[in-house]
């Protein structure tokens, strides 16, 4: 980390770009009041569709199936739910304002609840009616003038439960503490007084002791570096490390074997163009990414490796097998894609397709020192998870909505089941006017076998006007859903659930 | 490891050396956006960029309790060009708390809210004065 340039730059590239952009009086191409027209003539637009509303439920929804009575407990979901203000409305999916799910099951029924995440940023937009905080995708006109990242944190990427607490997380910047049964914001967490305010990312990983990895990046602060987070079962912080970096990367998620955590930073700048941080910056395909390999008990002694650039948001599973530790990554082929993903369905357009997407491993050769590669052919996928009790010298199963058939909205359609290792895959199609989010994988109660479980995951179903949550079998998935559960309103689509078992 | 946005070392030392001074105008600092209802809002006035930059004394100085979401202080001064720091103090320690990176987690606003993400510089935050009473708002951030 370079730290004196980053701390004389405060908050940072996050925000200082819409702040100078400010002045500059640009014109906003993003104001598209037509949008709810758009939806009402493309049903599929449901998806990136203003929430609208503070709350609803808890709704108690219908059910199809048999769900199993040793199934409980709550599905969080978060992402993205609100676009829209004064007729202006976001271009980038990342900049909207967190929606916090749940789906509770048990009792022989299943409730939904949706609650808007109380963030300061949110707040403050209600009261005012108007987007007046700098947003991570789309320039803000006369922004308000901000304390720091968290007063521009959405928390809208991801929820995480860590002992009996619930966190709606976001990248740059706090954890936002969720009520677990009303879903509603408790507020920013410090885990130390001196490292109030800083990032703490949206997919941290756990131990099966129940501790939790997790990392920050540095780069949104305009300098370089990751801090690495470890945080205890009972949410003591148990390690805090600064990791410096050759070089400023972006890094989304990590991935870890039980030795070690792996991150790969993709090379970027920020272009000095006025605008938001995802419109400035600009992935340098030229460079290899760097790839951290950080032993778990020597935070400070990373061992870096360089490999061909590619840009990827999530990664699966990670192994470690003779001098090899194998990562794998859902990779964008198109970089521009990669930089503000569904960009045309927050137009209200149709786009080209689906996420263009591969699924990759990416080895990493301790004894050369090189990092080569591995494509698997799979393509059209993101979102992964796995069994988490997969030993440590396994490939994990990996699941992942993508895509199967016809479909008739340029979004996932169905999910797989993947054997990357021996390139089989297992697919269900929910059908051509319905649009898959990812599936959690829940162990089954008792098991210990790796992959006995269900697969637990949320649909729209736009032609019917509804959202839904969906089991299946784990291990045959090909089989459909054993049992769904619908409530009769859509909806936004979010980006990653927590399944909380009770 | 601190970023220097604020002086409170110098704030609390202006508050018991800040001397009156002849010839005045009465100035009005209306404060906005006061997050939370604790702790005490430290008030300082600069005429130079020496002062701005914590090597001079301000010119002027006060503290308020923090009790709402406004507050009010006056400054009796002579004609010329100033500019205004305040920081709100939440925990009453004394000092701009920042995490590591000196990012700071307490109030702070200055005079003409430039909207920058730094301290702002003095002549960012410069504002004249005649011999009449005006008045000036700064939105906490």
């Amino acid at each position: 980390m370079k730290r004196r340039e980053m701390l004389t730059l405060l908050g940072g590239a996050l925000v200082s770009g819409a702040l100078r952009a400010a002045r500059a009086q640009t014109p906003q191409p993003s104001q598209t009041p037509a949008f709810d027209g758009l939806a009402a003539r493309d049903p599929w637009l449901a998806g990136w569709k203003t929430f609208g509303r503070e709350s609803v439920g808890p709704t108690s929804a219908t059910l199809e199936g048999r769900w199993p009575g040793s199934l409980s407990g709550t599905l969080y979901r978060n992402g993205p739910g609100w676009f829209d203000r004064a007729g202006f409305r976001y271009q980038h999916w990342f900049d909207g304002d967190g929606l916090m799910q749940g789906w509770r099951i048990g009792g022989g029924g299943v409730t939904h609840t949706a609650r808007m995440i109380g963030t300061y940023k949110f707040l403050q937009e209600q009261r005012s009616g108007k987007f007046e905080l700098p947003a991570a995708g789309t320039l803000i006109e006369n922004p308000r003038t901000i304390r720091n990242n968290d007063d521009v944190n959405t928390a809208n990427t991801a929820v995480v439960r860590l002992g009996k607490r619930v966190f709606a997380l976001w990248e740059g910047g706090s954890a936002i503490e969720i009520d677990p049964q009303s879903l509603q914001t408790r507020g920013p967490v410090t885990w130390r007084e001196d490292l109030v305010a800083a990032p703490f990312s949206a997919h941290p990983l756990l131990e099966r002791d129940g501790s939790a990895w997790n990392f920050g990046s540095l780069a949104f602060f305009r300098g370089s570096g990751l801090i690495i987070w470890r945080i205890e079962a009972d949410g003591r912080l148990g390690k805090f490390q600064v990791l410096d970096t050759p070089e400023p990367g972006y890094v989304h998620a990590f991935a870890m074997t039980p030795r070690h955590l792996v991150f790969m930073l993709m090379p970027f700048n920020l272009s000095k163009v006025d605008g938001a941080f995802f419109q400035r910056m600009q992935f340098q395909p030229n460079k290899p990414c760097r790839v951290a390999l950080v032993p778990k008990d020597e935070l400070d002694a990373p061992r870096w490796f360089e490999c061909d650039f590619a840009t990827a948001y999530h990664f699966g599973d990670a192994f470690e097998r003779g001098d090899e530790v194998i990562m794998r990554v859902v990779r964008h082929r198109d970089v521009e894609e990669a930089r503000s993903p569904m960009a045309s369905a927050m137009r209200g357009e149709r786009g080209s397709n689906t996420l263009g997407t591969d699924l990759a491993s990416l080895h990493l050769n301790l004894k050369s020192g090189a990092a080569r590669w591995q494509a698997h052919g799979i393509e059209g996928v993101e979102f992964p998870t796995f069994d988490e009790r997969t030993p440590g010298d396994q490939a994990a199963r990996l699941f992942a909505p993508c895509n199967v058939g016809k479909a008739d909205a340029p979004y996932f359609n169905g999910v797989a089941s993947i054997d990357a290792e021996h390139g089989r895959v297992r697919q269900w199609r929910y059908g051509a006017r319905i649009l898959a989010e990812e599936h959690r994988f829940v162990p089954k109660p008792g098991s210990s076998r790796p992959g006995e479980g269900w697969l637990i995951g949320t649909l729209l179903d736009y032609e019917h006007g509804r959202s839904g949550v969906t089991l299946l079998d784990a291990e045959h998935v090909d089989d459909g859903p054993i049992a769904t559960a619908w409530v009769p309103y859509t909806t936004p689509l979010g980006f990653h659930g927590w399944f909380a078992a009770s | 490891m601190k970023m220097q946005l604020m002086f409170p070392a110098m704030i609390l030392t202006a508050l018991a050396t800040a001397a009156p001074l002849a010839q005045a105008g009465d100035l009005t600092v209306s404060i906005t956006n006061v997050r939370a209802d604790k702790g005490t809002l430290l008030v300082s006035v600069t005429n130079t960029e020496a002062g701005w930059n914590n090597q001079e004394k301000p010119v002027a100085a006060t503290k308020v309790a923090a009790t709402g979401k406004d507050a009010v202080v006056h400054f009796t001064l002579p004609a010329g060009s100033y500019a205004v720091q305040v920081m709100h103090d939440e925990n009453d320690n004394g000092k701009m708390d920042t995490n590591f990176m000196g990012i700071p987690s307490e109030g702070y606003g200055f005079s003409n809210n430039p909207q920058v993400m730094r301290k702002a510089h003095f002549s960012e935050a410069k504002f004249d004065i005649g011999d009449a009473a005006s008045s000036i708002t700064i939105t906490l951030r």
